[in-house]
């Protein structure tokens, strides 16, 4: 096997978890991860947590482990929602493909196997959340022709599929796509391309009322 | 007390919270006074030490921390409590020193939460 098959084999599964879990849109949330971990008996803990003491799990954004056969992960509670989601569909390819392997010991059959299986769970939570077909469908129903994506584009996508794909991600899947330039939506400012397209989000507006509530 | 000796959680578990409040600093501590360090009622501890209670897994963190030892002591296991089981970490290059032990205590409380929930 390939590390292409192998990727491949990943959209398959995180596909073969969409359906099996009725995901219908590019729009996953925690409420749904939470449901696919209960089923799958994983429970979810969020770090710091109470017996846990130092650390600053600034490089980790989670963890999967299983102890005595209980699969657990460990999610750091700093994570944005959208990185939270992320990471937990992450965590997940790890509990559906990695449990067994990890349990007998095998090791990955790939030169840098670490390497593979962690970017395996990247392509699967990417899938997992807005799987490529249905990017595609959604950049050709806007017309957006094959290296011809923008930052705009990209913004204007993720606002009106409402998706929990990150920009950062929803980038990286149309430059492997083909859908962008290899590096051309590189080191976007994300959030302020947003706010000079769409306006001052709520949150922001809201906040600026609290602190001065006048103007 | 040795780790290996019972496989009964529960006893284990009476007999070394006793030990280590009767050893504590040489000369001992009495239910009353640990009761108080740990903010519970001294009946509590009482019970702990009979079996009629089982600690919960904040109350073996609190004891941990109040007599210097880990989680993994109040079990007996021949295990090493230390290796974090087939972690797969999310960033594991690099990790800092300080990260890899928040892991270590995580393995450390699940498998620990796990035996209590047997001796239940």
């Amino acid at each position: 096997m390939t590390r292409s098959d192998y990727y491949d084999e990943m959209r398959r599964l995180a596909n073969e978890q969409r359906a099996l879990f009725n995901l219908l849109s590019a729009r996953v949330t925690l409420s749904d991860l939470r449901k696919i971990f209960k089923h799958h008996c994983i429970s979810i803990n969020l770090w710091p947590m109470p017996g846990i003491s130092g650390g600053n799990m600034k490089k980790v954004k989670g963890a999967y482990m299983h102890v005595d056969g209980q699969p657990s992960v460990l999610i750091s509670r700093r994570l944005p929602d959208e990185q939270r989601i992320f990471t937990m569909a992450h965590e997940l390819k790890h509990h559906l493909v990695d449990y067994d392997e990890a349990a007998r010991g095998i090791s990955c059959q790939f030169e840098g196997a670490t390497d593979v299986k962690e970017i395996g769970a990247e392509v699967f939570a990417a899938e997992l959340i807005y799987p490529d077909i249905t990017f595609v469908s959604d950049m050709d129903s806007r017309s957006i022709d094959k290296d011809a994506c923008t930052d705009r584009d990209i913004v204007s996508l993720k606002r009106s599929t409402n998706t929990t794909l990150s920009f950062t991600a929803l980038a990286k899947k149309a430059t492997f796509l083909g859908y962008a330039p290899k590096g051309a939506l590189a080191a976007v400012k994300w959030k302020k391309l947003e706010e000079e397209m769409f306006g001052e989000p709520l949150y922001k507006r809201i906040n600026r009322y609290r602190q001065f509530p006048r103007n | 007390m040795s780790k290996t000796a019972s496989p009964n959680v529960s006893e284990y578990l009476c007999e070394k919270i006793r030990e280590l409040r009767l050893s504590f600093g040489g000369h001992g501590i009495s239910q009353d006074e640990l009761a108080r360090h740990l903010d519970i009622q001294t009946n509590t501890v009482s019970r702990w030490e009979t079996g009629a209670y089982k600690p919960k897994l904040k109350d073996l963190d609190k004891l941990a921390e109040f007599f210097a030892v880990s989680v993994s002591d109040f079990f007996p296991t021949k295990e090493d409590f230390t290796e974090p089981v087939n972690a797969l970490l999310r960033a594991a290059k690099d990790l800092p020193d300080e990260d890899i032990e928040v892991l270590r205590q995580f393995a450390e409380l699940k498998r620990a939460q796990l035996k209590l929930k047997k001796a239940k």
